[in-house]
C-alpha cells in the first residue's frame, strides 16, 4: 500500500495494493471465506445441532443394541452405527449445506464476497472449507463419543475397525456436503435448494440401492456394470467400504455383490474422493457462471 | 482512473439490458448514473465491475478491461451493491476484517478497520452483532468496507436506499469529503435527483438500456427546451413598460403585484442584460435544474425526438 490514510479516516488516495498472486492468494483467500463460515457455524449453532444428533442416534443405539461382549458383538455394532450413518450422515451434512450459497446470496452476503477481489470458485472452496471443518468435528465428536464407550467396553483390540468407520462416516459426510454445495450454487431460491437436497438424500440413501438391486437381479450384468453401480452412488460406496470390511457382505446385500465385482478398496476410496472432489469442481464452474 | 463505456451492449433473454451507450468518466469526478427503473443502471455497474460481461462493447478502467480483469479490477474498485448484506452473527469489525484481508491490507489493517469504522460512525456498535443493526447502520458499514482499501473507483449502487435522513445526510457528507479530499472516481447511481444534484459534477441518464443525455448538470439544464420562469416586481408605473420588454423574450403573465415571464433558457442572459437599469423592485430566476433535464431527456428519447446524446 502507498497510501496515506489520513487519521480521521478520511480518504485520501490509493494504493497499488501488491495483489499477492498464485497459490499465495489461493490459499490466504480460501483460508480468510473458511475461517468466517467455520466461525459462523460455530455461532449458529449448527456444529453443536449436528454433534448432538449424530451423539444421541449413536449412544442409544449402542445403549439399547444388547449386543454380546466380544469381536462379533463389537462387529455387530459397528454395522448398526454404520447403517444409522448411512441414513442420518447424508440428511446432516445436506441440512447444513444446502444455503452456502444460496442463503448468502438471499441475505446480501455473496454480493459483499463478490465484490472483494478474490475469485469466485475460492469463494465456493472456503465456503465448503469452512463448514466442513465444522461438519468433520461433528462427526468426529459425534461418533466418538460411541467409540469411546465400546472402547471401554470391548478393549483396545477392534479400535481400528472403528477407526474406519469413522474415517468413512466422514468422507461420506463431506461428499454429500460438496453435493449440497453443488446444490446451492445451481438454485435460485433456498426453497429450491432444500427441495432438491431432499430429493438426493431419498434417492442416493433410499431409493438408489434398491433399484440397483433390482437392476442386478433382474439382468446379466457384467462386472464392469455392476461396479459402476456401486460407484455410482457414495451412501453405496460407504456401505460397502464398511460392511464388507466388517465382514457382513454375506447378509448386507450390495456387499455380497462387491466381491463379485472385484471392486478394492483403493478403489472405494478412490470412488469416495471422486465423490467429494467431482461435486466441488462442479460447484466451483457453476458459482462462476451464477449471475447475481 | 478514468473510466470509459464503449457501446456496451447486454441483453438476458428477450429482455435488452444495454443498448449500446458510450460515455467517459474523468478521473477524479463525482458521476452519477440516472434512470427509471430497468433503466439498465445495476447492470453496468455490474459490468464495471467485471461480475458480468458484455455481449457487445467495451469498458475500462484506467486501462483495464472490466470483461476479464477479474480480481485485479476489484483490487482497483470499492463497489458497494444495491443488495448488500451481512451475516446477522458477525460483528461489524468481523466484516471489515475479512474485506481488509481480501483487500490484501498489510499490518496497518486493524487500524485501517477502526478508522473507517469511525468515518461512518460505527465505532461503538463495532464489536455489536449485526443482527442489531439498523437498516442505516448496515448501510454505512457497506459504505465503510467500500471505502477501506482507498480504492481509486468508488462504485455505490443506489447507497442511500433505506437509510433514515440524517444517514443520508452522513453519506452526502462522506461522498463530498472522497470528492474533495481524494482524487478517487466515484459513480453512484440514485433515484433522488436533488441527491445526484448534490453530490455529483456529471450525470448520465439511462432510459431502457439507452443513454439519453450524458455531462455536467448545468449543461444538461441549458440543453433542455425547458423554459425558465423570471419573476419580477415593477417599481411603480414601470409596469407598462416592462410588458413591452418581456415580450420579446416570452409569454408575461400578472400575478398580483408581480410579473412573471417564461422564456427559453438561452435567452436568459441578454434578458438580464436588458433588465439591469428597468425599474424593477426585485428579480428571482428560476432555472431548469436536474429534475427538468431528467424528463426532458427521458420524454426526449421516448418521443424518438432524440437520439443517442452526442457525448
Amino acid at each position: 500500500m502507498t497510501g496515506d490514510p489520513r487519521p480521521d479516516g478520511g480518504v485520501t488516495t490509493i494504493v497499488e495494493a501488491p495483489v499477492e498472486q498464485g497459490r499465495l492468494a489461493n490459499v490466504a483467500d480460501i483460508r480468510t471465506i473458511a475461517g468466517i463460515e467455520y466461525r459462523l457455524a460455530v455461532r449458529n449453532r449448527w456444529a453443536l445441532a449436528l454433534t448432538a444428533v449424530f451423539a444421541a442416534f449413536a449412544l442409544g443405539l449402542i445403549t439399547f443394541s444388547g449386543a454380546s461382549v466380544g469381536p462379533d458383538g463389537f462387529d455387530r455394532i459397528v454395522a448398526s452405527l454404520a447403517v444409522l450413518a448411512v441414513y442420518l450422515v447424508p440428511l446432516g451434512a445436506l441440512a447444513f449445506g444446502y444455503d452456502a450459497i444460496v442463503g448468502a446470496e438471499d441475505n446480501g452476503w455473496l454480493q459483499a464476497l463478490f465484490a472483494l477481489p478474490i475469485r469466485r470458485w475460492r469463494v465456493a472452496i472456503g465456503t465448503y472449507l469452512g463448514r466442513a471443518i465444522a461438519l468433520v468435528a461433528a462427526i468426529a465428536i459425534g461418533f466418538g463419543i460411541a467409540g469411546g464407550m465400546l472402547i471401554a467396553e470391548f478393549g483396545l483390540a477392534e479400535w481400528s475397525t472403528y477407526t474406519v468407520f469413522m474415517l468413512g462416516a466422514i468422507a461420506l459426510g463431506l461428499s454429500f456436503l460438496a453435493i449440497a454445495l453443488v446444490l446451492s450454487s445451481l438454485a435460485r431460491e433456498k426453497t429450491h435448494a432444500l427441495g432438491g437436497a431432499l430429493v438426493v438424500w431419498a434417492w442416493f440413501v433410499l431409493v438408489h440401492d434398491l433399484l440397483a438391486l433390482g437392476v442386478i437381479a433382474a439382468f446379466r450384468l457384467s462386472d464392469a456394470a455392476v461396479a459402476a453401480l456401486v460407484l455410482s452412488n457414495p451412501a453405496g460406496v460407504f456401505r460397502i467400504l464398511v460392511l464388507g470390511m466388517l465382514g457382513a457382505g454375506g447378509d448386507a446385500g450390495f456387499a455380497t455383490v462387491m466381491s463379485a465385482a472385484g471392486l478394492s478398496y483403493p478403489v472405494l476410496v478412490a470412488a469416495m474422493i471422486a465423490w467429494i472432489v467431482i461435486p466441488l469442481i462442479v460447484a466451483g464452474v457453476l458459482i462462476q457462471r451464477r449471475r447475481l | 482512473m478514468k473510466i470509459t463505456i464503449e457501446a456496451v451492449e447486454k441483453r438476458y433473454g428477450d429482455v435488452v439490458a444495454l443498448a449500446g451507450p458510450s460515455f467517459e468518466i474523468p478521473t477524479g469526478s463525482t458521476f452519477g448514473v440516472l434512470g427509471t427503473n430497468g433503466a439498465g443502471k445495476t447492470t453496468l455497474f455490474e459490468l464495471l465491475v467485471g461480475h458480468d460481461v458484455p455481449d457487445a462493447g467495451d469498458i475500462t478502467l484506467g486501462g483495464l478491461h472490466a470483461a476479464d480483469a477479474g480480481p485485479k479490477l476489484r483490487q482497483q474498485v470499492g463497489y458497494l451493491p444495491e443488495q448488500v448484506g451481512f451475516p446477522p452473527l458477525l460483528s461489524g469489525r468481523e466484516v471489515l476484517t475479512v474485506h481488509a484481508r481480501a483487500r490484501q491490507l498489510g499490518p496497518e489493517r486493524d487500524d485501517r478497520v477502526a478508522e473507517v469504522l469511525e468515518t461512518v460512525g460505527l465505532t461503538e456498535a463495532a464489536d455489536r452483532k449485526i443482527a442489531g443493526y439498523s437498516n442505516g447502520m448496515r448501510g454505512r458499514l457497506g459504505l465503510a468496507a467500500a471505502l477501506l482499501a482507498e480504492p481509486p473507483v468508488l462504485v455505490l449502487d443506489e447507497p442511500t436506499a433505506g437509510l433514515d435522513p440524517r444517514g443520508v445526510e452522513t453519506f452526502h457528507r462522506l461522498i463530498e469529503r472522497v470528492s474533495t479530499e481524494t482524487n478517487a472516481t466515484v459513480v453512484v447511481s440514485s433515484h433522488v435527483l436533488s441527491e445526484v444534484e448534490r453530490l455529483c459534477d456529471s450525470v448520465a441518464i439511462l432510459h431502457e438500456g439507452t443513454l439519453c443525455a450524458a455531462g455536467s448538470v448545468d449543461e444538461l439544464a441549458m440543453e433542455t427546451d425547458v423554459q425558465s420562469n423570471i419573476t419580477l416586481r415593477p417599481v411603480d408605473d414601470a409596469a407598462e413598460r416592462l410588458w413591452d420588454v418581456l415580450g420579446k423574450y416570452g409569454s408575461v403573465n400578472e400575478q398580483g403585484d408581480r410579473l412573471v415571464l417564461t422564456c427559453p433558457g438561452e435567452r436568459l442572459l441578454e434578458l438580464l442584460g436588458e433588465l439591469a437599469n428597468a425599474d424593477v423592485d426585485g428579480i428571482e430566476v428560476s432555472e431548469p435544474g436536474l429534475d427538468t433535464a431528467f424528463h426532458a431527456a427521458i420524454d426526449d428519447t421516448v418521443d424518438g425526438s432524440s437520439g443517442v446524446a452526442d457525448v
